[in-house]
């Protein structure tokens, strides 16, 4: 009888023992292995003058040597105009309607074109996606259960304001699938390089999937849906990153935008800056910037 | 027996068990709570040592040649200018030890391979703390923020960790120590250790000791550096990107200001305008 007891006894701590081991075990695999460097997998740019700035919004769409690289974004009218004044401008040498020329954020959904390496974070209550790149800098990922805050269009972002929640979508016991949305942004805000407009209202509303490849662990996919005023339908495209093989990879030195710009903007013109570090004309004939306030004669 | 042996049983599925949950709780609890939201505890102008006024007030123990370079800083800013101060003058990050002044607010991400320290001035910034052992690189790629190596420490043998020490090298620059200008030496090769812990008193504070050792210092310089854990469960964190409301330009050697309509202005008095050879056009 004291045998059967013991017997029982050893069978329930056992079935005790995997329990919380099998609990701990959950505990670090709830989330997928984010963790290292992921680099575009597709999309290497070099269709524009600086090569990064090539990279264009929607990779699916056949690449072409147009102003527009071929993208045929779906703009209303009023945008379409918007764009082509913009894609003008810039055959002139003029950066158009692209803010990135003055240093300043890219913003979503642009910041998930992946200009330099990202590395993804993942904590219980954050998600945060770091890169190297400009003056965006980190996206933090909020998955702690909040809703969107009240009072979130009192400090919009060019980043914006994101909520994620995660999903285990195969059952496994494990979250597969970030779903994200962002909110709450701020302008101006273009998508690509080649300046494809979103709306001044900055009422976009940016949803993300992102999950690894079920095939490789090594791509990270990302389907971003972007609704905007300035868009006649929401704008889906699917990125890919993959995973560098090192487990020390080398992040990028940080590319500070405005420790090498040769653009200054003055008033609604913007020029470059020579080697010497003169101010030069962008376009022809472009006129010289007004300086009035200044007393002394022009050198 | 085998009543001898369910005993063995019974004793070695707690013993496992024992070293399980022991591995959850030491997974669980090894680092020190660091989240939320970390403001800077002195007031005034951040600055590299919050116990002494800013400028000439910091007693910087810098050797002639770059006290003279902070005079001359301190002096090109009484007339209107930006001084050394390039995070100011040309929105470049402010780089290491300035990151650490606390300037806007401060997150610590604590995971078992790296810290990342996120911070807002000027624009976003994060710094890695490596903590998974590895060594120096034969090459670093210099940055504003430096290469940071560390070390998680249990002081007290709680079996918790509670110092994090960290020592930063392979700096580009320029970078100052705060908005004085105060300059860090030219040849960048700055080294920087620092041990980020809580008060043993009070769990809501942290403080960060960092000594600094530079070619434009006479001697190692420390300063104590403290935080607060604001208690808001959703604090706001602020979206800083200088070049979007700078209004300052740099043009040269010259910083000027950008109007409210569009034209320039001098920052000082008797500032030379733009040199304008390269346009056709006659002054407007």
């Amino acid at each position: 009888m004291s045998i059967r007891h013991a017997t029982a006894a050893t069978a329930l701590w056992s079935a005790l023992l995997l329990m919380i081991c099998g609990a701990a075990a959950a505990d670090e695999s709830k989330y997928p292995d984010l963790k290292g460097q992921w680099r575009r997998a597709g999309g290497t740019g070099g269709l524009l003058a600086g090569g990064a700035g090539g990279l264009r919004y929607d990779e699916s769409k056949p690449a072409t040597l147009a102003p527009d690289l071929g993208q045929q974004p779906p703009l209303t009218p009023e945008y379409q105009a918007i764009y082509d004044a913009n894609l003008a401008d810039m055959l002139q040498g003029g950066q158009g309607i692209d803010p990135t020329y003055a240093c300043v954020a890219t913003g979503m959904p642009r910041f998930m074109i992946g200009y330099s390496p990202l590395e993804v974070v993942v904590t219980p209550e954050v998600t945060y996606i770091l890169t190297e790149r400009d003056h965006d800098f980190f996206r933090r990922i909020y998955t702690d259960g909040r809703g969107f805050p009240a009072n979130m269009a009192d400090s919009p972002q060019f980043l914006g304001y994101s909520i994620g929640r995660w999903l285990d979508e195969d059952g496994k016991g494990r979250y597969d699938t970030l779903v994200v949305e962002t909110r709450g942004m701020k302008g101006p805000r273009v998508f690509d390089a080649t300046g494809i407009p979103l709306h001044a209202d900055n009422q976009t509303i940016v949803q993300e999937r992102i999950y690894l490849d079920k095939a490789n662990a090594n791509l990270l996919h990302d389907d971003v849906t972007t609704i905007d005023h300035a868009l006649t339908r929401p704008w889906v495209v699917n990125r890919t990153f993959r995973r560098v093989a090192s487990d020390k990879p080398i992040w990028f030195n940080h590319s500070v935008c405005a420790e090498g710009n040769a653009h200054v903007g003055v008033g609604k013109e913007v020029y470059f800056l020579s080697a010497e570090g003169l101010l030069m004309p962008a376009k022809k004939d472009q006129p010289p910037p007004d300086l009035r306030y200044f007393n002394r004669a022009q050198k | 027996m085998r009543y001898r042996r369910s005993i063995g049983a019974i004793v070695l599925a707690l013993a496992l068990c024992g070293s399980c949950a022991g591995a959850r709780a030491f997974d669980d609890n090894q680092y020190p709570d660091l989240s939320g939201q970390w403001l800077r505890t002195d007031t005034g102008t951040p600055r590299y040592d919050p116990s002494k006024p800013p400028g000439r007030g910091q007693q910087a123990p810098l050797t002639p040649e770059y006290q003279a370079i902070l005079e001359a800083s301190l002096a090109d800013q009484a007339n209107g200018g930006q001084g050394n101060w390039q995070s100011g003058a040309r929105c470049l990050p402010p780089g290491m030890p300035a990151t650490m002044n606390g300037y806007n607010s401060m997150e610590i991400v604590a995971l078992p391979e790296i810290t990342y320290i996120l911070v807002e001035h000027d624009l976003p910034l994060h710094r890695r703390i490596y903590t998974d052992g590895r060594d120096w690189p034969r090459e670093i790629e210099p940055t504003f923020q430096g290469y940071s190596i560390g070390r998680w420490l249990d002081t007290t043998g709680s079996g918790r960790y509670d110092v994090l020490e960290a020592e930063t090298r392979g700096f580009k620059g320029p970078r100052s120590y705060d908005n004085s200008g105060l300059p860090l030496h030219a040849d960048n090769q700055t080294v920087i250790r620092e041990r980020i812990y809580f008060d043993q008193s009070d769990a809501g504070l942290l403080h960060d000791e960092i000594t600094l050792t530079d070619h434009a210092l006479t001697r190692p310089w420390s300063a104590l550096k403290s935080y607060r854990r604001n208690a808001d469960k959703y604090p706001i964190w602020r979206e800083e990107n200088c070049p979007g409301i700078t209004l300052l330009t740099k043009i040269g050697n010259e910083v000027y200001f950008k109007g409210a309509d569009g034209k320039l202005l001098p920052t000082r008095k008797d500032q030379p305008p733009p040199d304008l050879r390269y346009f056709n056009q006659t002054r407007r």
